[in-house]
């Protein structure tokens, strides 16, 4: 059996990223992130990998993109202050698709707000945060295990796509412990070019519209454009070049979404009620789901293992016949948008539960009673 | 099996040890799953310390992160029972650390009520109260029976600073040999 | 644009991308002088055996100056404004066989990326980093930069700059940087020679080469003419074999600009501390 630890999540995707290949780490220290910048700091570099403290998240970000380039997975970890910052590069990272993997620790709020416990209040900044049109995948795990797992996948996702990544978890799954089996992961991977120097074109998409990418020092001459650019790398600024590479930086993240998501569903075979929950919440609704059923209601469980893209499909066969849909979650109510958007031909109804604590089971299934009245 | 393990106590009193060490125990050398939450107030010493483990042994079973009814309580600092009350459920197996006054009154009568004077056993008998943690936890795993002695013993050596890992263990022991549940009822 | 057309055969053409050109510089702008000398120094490097073209980097802001990594035909990144130093820090850092070299305005590595510029010199990370300094915020039009000299004229300081211009080199070389020399498009084999030299060392190299921006720059303080504005700069420059660090602050009212080598030593470098490549 794979090796089993008890650790928390912010450790499980130290271990899950270093088992995908993570090579090179660079972070700004910020609760409730810095165990795992400090786990990675004595374990990465005993495989070979770097890991580097730097003066600001801005600087970060960019040593992770440029490490990216000299041909390392490679990835950040930071939280609400420390994202917002890395904002610009973020963006910098999706125009010249540069594979990196941010993993967000979300904690409580604006501004400095509660550093150690957590709302989920940034899954809209970790979508539309940075600037531009884009897609960008979020993987949102509920434990330490998928934070390991998720981990791993997002570094993958990031390789394949060629697409920064972030793997959205919390400060609540930060502080919880949990049994962590190291089971194997897929390596991180990237395309690498298949013709000679010459003919490589560092933006030139093959049919999945992901170009292979050719890293520093092999002898390509690539070149990394943050301007708008033509397949070349070349400043182009037309609007048949712009909309063509906006457009297909957009499509590949959703057009491939099946490698990424993975919606899980609970007892929703039957299942009347549907309570869509992610992250830490998902653990309370799971609680809650689990005692309605023992009352004889038929509620089931919808689980998201990534927010983005957000796929009307993929939420749409989860569902399935369930007619009304609870939008539980430890923020003002903003995935709701988006389900409802989804599943117009559905009730649904948004439980925003803020809690720095995670919302209870018993106030959730008070909400879903408070319903059936 | 599904157990929600409480231990509560005051700063210093290695509530946070405790916990860890039920966890490793159970998910690295008993083959559980096992979800743990901590939380402690900032002043270190004196302020309220928590630890919550539920522990299955299928994944399945595990869901909110916190214990909700308690099936398995330590009460490290029993003054302190009214506040952690409403998360013990009915039949709870409540083992107290009698060296500290039991708030009588705050009692459920159908709690399983056990114990023995955790404190003063350590520092009578093993020269420091330091310990009395380990002298409750050793109790603990006579009492409930699911964790091996010898899987607590593994998660202490790998927990425990070293050259406290003899210490720790010789009041685990101890605390093992205090008995099981009828010797162990409080009356 | 025809005189480019017509020059079918230059020394550097293996060294630049020539679909990428024309540039992008104004007639008489200093930038292309200096890049200029600086592939000489990479070519002479390459041809020596000491350099691998393939394993040579470039790396840019944003601004006027940064656009060289965009010419040249190296693995080369144009990066967002300030932040060519961390990116070039990570690649670095994992591709220690490559040599990195930063070319970037002063607004670029001293001004927003002045934080990153601080601390990789003390960090003493094996880069190169060169600091056009044409003292203003030239792409933009002519703002205020941190190292414009005081009194001077700019689009956001009408009435004169009330401030101090920060001294990089002074900066640069406190933060422990293992080389630190001043150079000016005046003096094109300066620039050559310094950027040889700088090439062959560990740890953190930076050379500042004053430019000339008769564009911009030159424009507000009345000194449109190219040739007048380099005329102006020669007049206030001073070579020094090994210039002392106090001789480095400069003003453009009465003062001088020292060019030098202020700073040459051996420290280890970072990624040497780091075990990732041997001292
Ligand atoms: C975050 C950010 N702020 C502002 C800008 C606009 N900007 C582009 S270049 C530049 C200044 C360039 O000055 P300098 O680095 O000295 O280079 P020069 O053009 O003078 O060579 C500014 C402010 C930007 N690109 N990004
Ligand atoms: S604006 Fe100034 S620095 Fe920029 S290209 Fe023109 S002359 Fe050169």
């Amino acid at each position: 059996m794979a090796r089993v630890e008890f650790i928390n999540a912010n450790l499980a995707i130290a271990e899950g990223v270093m088992a995908a290949g993570l090579r090179f780490f660079a972070g700004y220290p910020i609760t409730p992130t810095s165990d795992l910048f400090e786990y990675l700091a004595v374990e990465l570099p005993k495989r070979g990998g770097v890991v580097i403290q730097f003066e600001d998240e801005i600087a970060s970000i960019n040593a992770v993109i440029g490490a990216s380039w000299g041909g390392a997975p490679a990835m950040t970890a930071t939280s609400g202050p420390g994202f917002s910052l890395m904002l610009e590069g973020l963006s910098f990272a999706i125009m010249t698709e540069t594979p990196l993997l941010l993993a967000y620790i979300m904690r409580a709020d604006p501004s400095t707000g509660v550093p150690t416990k957590s709302t989920q209040a940034d899954v809209f900044q970790a979508r539309y945060g940075a600037h531009g049109n884009y897609e960008i995948p979020a993987l949102v795990p509920w434990s330490a295990q998928e934070a390991y797992e998720l981990g791993a996948k997002a570094l993958w996702v990031a390789e394949r796509l060629r697409v920064p990544t972030i793997l959205l978890s919390d400060a609540t799954l930060a502080h919880t412990f949990e049994r962590v089996e190291f089971v194997p992961v897929r390596r991180a991977e990237r395309k690498k070019p298949r013709v000679p120097p010459e003919e490589y074109r560092p933006y030139e998409p093959e049919d999945d519209l992901v170009p292979p990418m050719a890293s520093f020092g092999e002898g390509y001459n690539v070149m990394v454009e943050s301007l708008t650019h033509d397949e070349r790398g070349y400043y182009a600024p037309t609007n048949e070049a712009h909309r063509r590479l906006i457009w297909r930086l957009v499509e590949k993240v959703r057009r491939n979404w099946r490698l990424i998501h993975d919606t899980k569903t609970y007892y929703m075979d039957d299942a009347e009620v549907a309570i869509y929950a992610y992250g830490s919440t998902a653990r309370a609704a799971y609680a809650a789901v689990k005692e309605l059923r023992r009352e004889g209601l038929k509620v089931g469980l919808v689980r998201p293992t990534a927010l983005w893209p957000f796929i009307d499909e993929d939420l749409k066969r989860a569902v399935g016949g369930a007619r009304r849909v609870f939008v539980v979650e430890n923020n003002i109510g903003l995935m709701y948008k988006e389900v409802a958007r989804a599943l117009r031909d559905k009730e649904v109804v948004s439980a925003p539960l803020i809690d720095l604590e995670l919302p209870t089971p018993d106030q959730i299934i008070e909400v879903v009673k408070e319903w059936r009245r | 099996m599904r157990k929600e393990v409480l231990i509560f106590g005051r700063g210093g009193q290695g509530i946070l040890l405790m916990g860890h060490v039920i966890g490793v125990a159970a998910a690295k050398h008993a083959g559980l799953y096992v979800t743990s939450t901590e939380s402690y107030s900032s002043e270190m010493r004196g302020g309220e310390s928590r630890s919550d483990l539920i522990i299955a042994d299928s994944e399945e079973e595990l869901d909110y992160v916190k214990v909700r009814n308690a099936t398995d309580v330590i009460a490290m600092y029993p003054p302190r029972l009214g506040l952690y009350e409403h998360l013990i459920g009915e039949g709870a197996l409540v083992q107290f650390d009698t060296s500290f006054n039991i708030p009588k009154d705050t009692l459920r009568p159908s709690w399983v009520k056990v114990g023995a004077p955790y404190t003063r056993i350590a520092e009578e008998e093993l020269g420091t109260p330091r310990v009395a943690n380990m002298v409750a936890l050793g109790h603990f795993v006579r009492l409930t029976n699911f964790l091996g002695l010898e899987a607590v013993e593994a998660a202490i050596e790998e927990v425990v600073k070293k050259r406290w890992i003899e210490i720790n263990k010789k009041a685990l022991r101890r605390g093992y040999d205090l008995g099981g549940v009828e010797e162990s009822l409080l009356r | 644009m025809e005189a480019v057309r017509r020059l079918r055969k230059h020394p550097l053409d293996g060294l630049l991308r020539p679909e990428r050109l024309p540039h992008l510089w104004c007639p008489g702008c200093g930038l292309g002088i200096a890049l200029g000398a600086i592939l000489r120094a990479v070519k002479r490097r390459i041809e020596e055996g000491y350099l691998q073209r393939e394993k040579t980097a470039f790396i840019g802001g944003i601004g006027c100056s940064a656009r060289a990594s965009l010419y040249v035909d190296f693995d080369s990144a144009h990066t967002v404004h300030g932040r060519a130093i961390p990116f070039a820090t990570g690649l670095k850092a994992v591709r220690p066989d490559m040599k990195v070299i930063v070319i970037g305005g002063d607004g670029d590595i001293a001004g927003i990326g002045g934080n990153h510029l601080m601390h990789a010199a003390r960090r003493n990370i094996d880069l190169l980093v060169i600091m056009m300094n044409n003292m203003v915020y030239a792409m933009t039009g002519g703002q205020l930069a941190p190292t414009t000299p005081t009194g001077l004229y700019t689009t956001t300081t009408p009435y004169g700059n009330p401030e101090r211009p920060i001294n990089v080199v002074k900066l640069v070389a406190t933060m422990g940087a293992n080389y630190v020399a001043r150079a000016a498009v005046t003096h094109p084999p300066l620039i050559e020679r310094y950027v040889y030299k700088a090439l062959g060392k560990k740890g953190f190299a930076f050379i500042e080469v004053i430019s000339t921006c008769p564009e911009v720059f030159g424009r507000h303080i009345g000194m449109r003419d190219a040739v007048d504005l380099l005329n102006a700069l020669r007049e206030r420059v001073v070579v020094k074999q090994r210039p002392h660090i106090d001789e480095s602050y400069y003003e453009w009212e009465g003062g001088k600009f020292v060019l030098g080598e202020y700073v040459d030593k051996d420290d280890p470098s970072y990624l040497e501390r780091i075990g990732v490549i041997k001292g």
